[in-house]
């Protein structure tokens, strides 16, 4: 079993660094060897075409990010989907979706993926920064994480649901 | 009656632009733009910041070419300094400038124009993309994941991150290289070097298929320009520049960077938020360039890697006469050769016993009023300018960016495909994807081109966290 754990998301804009920041927090676990070494940890800001290659060694992946979407504070637990037509129109960072159909085509499969997102209350900039709505949702999302690895029991705020394609 | 054909957006590029063909009653086309619609404003906000910012800021105008601008940013503050950077530190930028590179040739090649390159310019749209490339040939697809892959893996064992390092500084560099960092990056280099000369001998293969779009695809004379060594070898980092004419003889050479505004000047059009650079000798438009892989090649009398110079040799023999290589459909080419000759140098800096000299950084205050940095980003030239204050805060900032450089290059080339392939009696989709493809042949970073400078009327609003207006900023 190998999990692949990617959190993105732009540093210097309020709550969109939840994803990288409860990345970090994940990692920070897994340095302390409260989280097992089949877990690998990614903190990124933006999604690139070249995270096929780590995708592609992964069972399960799970990518975190913040929506702006959804009520602040809440957290949304999505299945994901490759999704050939999810292509970006930007070529330097890509959907999720679009990776794991990337990942699909090229190596005949793709890892079981989730989308655990957390709406965003504040958007302006900071640094590394959270507002307090999100540094609670954060933990949340980290429970979340703790569920889909087999490690705990989901929170009870979070929904699930599987993400429609567009 | 006349009328306009609009691509928009153009596809397969960085960043948002629209093209418009206007046409005549016969359907001939009269004239054709290429229109940057984003504005970013780096030039006037960055005012007042204090210049050791100016690196993570400027940096942030783009998310595929941040190390190019985090380059000629500390080069500028080098200049402010008035350093000389330790030799380590040189070759240590180097070697990030050099996996910068990699990474981003092979996305323009690899991702953004292989589905033409592959698939052809008519083939159905819906499948003309990068699925259709991995249907197509899925192993050049893997290739080009795994360049890139190990283009961001230098950048990130360099500078901790793959998007926006801070390992770059005024000075120099923050932190010496270790040997675990430089066996990792090492390691990578044999599968690298295989994947970049199997591209090239593969698109070899192909090019005596694209006679037509080479024919076609922006070959009206410009000049070339570069950066080179002191001695004309292709660089990439440093140098001085040279400007080559469409016959190659050397209009300008050794020109230090600090002296480009002699050479160099900028214009605005109300049709887009992209300046115009052109050669100040001769004027605006006429003295019109080109910069990037086609001009770096062009202008270089050697590489100075033995396979690159290899493919140098090859790349002069696509046409037949001795002069540089004028068509812009041999940007993709010219990749492919700087990617090898990337590898290479990288290979030879990391074996280079002084690379793990600690001594990476020079410290000083600020010593100048004035800083300009010059750089080889993978689009072409790149140049920082500052003026700063007594207390060290900026008080004037010209960015003259790569893609600027070409800008009234590409504006000559989608005419240039327009009337070749445009019938506007018959429209096909065919025929407006080789307009874009054109487009694509410059690998545009538009995120990075959208400054304005000069003479175009503008509203600024600055608005706080809650949206109030703090501060109007208006140009007539």
């Amino acid at each position: 079993m190998k999990a692949l754990i990617i959190g993105y998301g732009s540093p210097i804009r309020g709550d969109d660094a939840i994803g990288p920041l409860a990345a970090d927090r994940l990692d920070s676990l897994l340095e302390r060897g409260e989280l097992p070494d089949w877990i690998e940890i990614q903190s990124r800001h933006i999604l690139t075409a070249e995270l096929v290659e780590d995708l592609k060694r992964a069972d399960l992946a799970i990518f975190l990010d913040a929506a702006a979407d959804t009520p602040p504070g809440e957290v949304h637990c999505r299945a994901l989907q490759p999704d050939a037509t999810a292509l970006s129109t930007m070529a330097h960072f890509h959907d999720p979706r679009e990776l794991l159909a990337w990942c699909e085509a090229l190596y005949g499969k793709a890892p079981t993926a989730w989308l655990i997102s957390a709406g965003g209350a504040e958007w302006g900039y900071s640094n590394c920064e959270l507002s307090d709505t999100a540094s609670a949702a954060m933990e949340q999302m980290i429970g979340q994480v703790m569920a889909r690895l087999g490690l705990a029991k989901p929170a009870a705020s979070a929904t699930t649901g599987v993400m429609e394609r567009a | 009656m006349s009328r306009t054909i609009s691509i928009e957006p153009v596809t397969r590029i960085e960043g948002h632009a629209r093209i418009t063909l206007q046409l005549a009653e016969t359907g001939e086309v009269e004239d054709a733009k290429f229109h940057l619609t984003q504005f970013r404003g780096f030039e006037k906000f960055c005012e007042g910041r204090p210049y050791r910012e100016m690196p993570a800021l400027t940096a942030r105008t783009c998310g595929i070419c941040p190390v190019s601008h985090l380059l000629s940013s500390n080069k500028a503050c080098d200049d402010l300094l008035a350093v000389t950077i330790p030799p380590t530190a040189e070759k240590l930028r180097r070697i990030m400038n050099f996996g910068q590179l990699v990474q981003s040739h092979a996305l323009s090649f690899f991702h953004l124009s292989s589905p033409d390159l592959l698939l052809g310019w008519d083939s159905d749209p819906v499948k003309r993309n990068i699925f259709g490339v991995m249907q197509t040939d899925p192993q050049l697809a893997k290739n080009g994941i795994r360049l890139r892959q190990i283009g961001q893996s230098i950048i990130e064992i360099l500078g901790g991150k793959k998007i926006h390092p801070t390992w770059v500084v005024p000075g120099g560099v923050s932190d010496a290289l270790t040997e675990e960092k430089r066996q990792a990056m090492l390691a990578m280099m044999p599968d690298a070097l295989r994947i970049a000369k199997e591209t090239y001998a593969f698109f070899k293969t192909l090019v005596p298929k694209f006679k037509d779009e080479a024919e076609h695809f922006g070959t009206k004379p410009t000049m070339f320009m570069s950066l080179v060594t002191p001695k004309g070898n292709l660089e990439h980092y440093d140098g001085l520049l040279r400007i080559k004419d469409a016959q190659g003889r050397i209009v300008e050479d050794m020109v230090p960077p600090r002296d480009y505004q002699r050479i160099i000047g900028e214009a605005v059009e109300d049709y887009s938020y992209m300046k115009f650079p052109y050669y100040k000798p001769i004027g605006y438009p006429k003295g019109i360039y080109r910069v990037g892989p086609l001009a770096r090649l062009n202008n270089a009398d050697a590489c100075g890697t033995p396979f690159a110079d290899v493919a140098l040799a090859e790349f002069h023999m696509l046409q037949e006469d001795s002069g540089p290589i004028t068509s812009s459909f041999h940007y993709h080419y010219a990749r492919l050769v700087e990617i090898i000759f990337a590898l290479e140098s990288i290979e030879r800096l990391l074996k280079d016993p002084d690379i793990l000299n600690p001594r990476i950084r020079a410290r000083a205050r600020g010593n100048r009023s004035e800083g300009i940095g010059v750089s080889e980003a993978p689009r072409g030239t790149l140049m920082h300018h500052y003026k700063i204050d007594d207390h060290g805060l900026i008080s004037w900032v010209d960015l003259i960016i790569a893609t600027g450089h070409n800008n009234l290059a590409m504006n000559a080339g989608i005419k240039q495909v327009a009337d070749a392939y445009v019938d506007g009696n018959d429209v096909k989709e065919g025929m407006l994807n080789r307009v874009e493809a054109v487009i694509r042949c410059y690998d545009p970073c538009l995120s990075c081109a959208s400054h304005a400078f000069g003479q175009m009327p503008m509203v600024i609003d600055i608005q706080d966290a809650t949206g109030r207006v703090v501060k109007r900023l208006t140009r007539d």
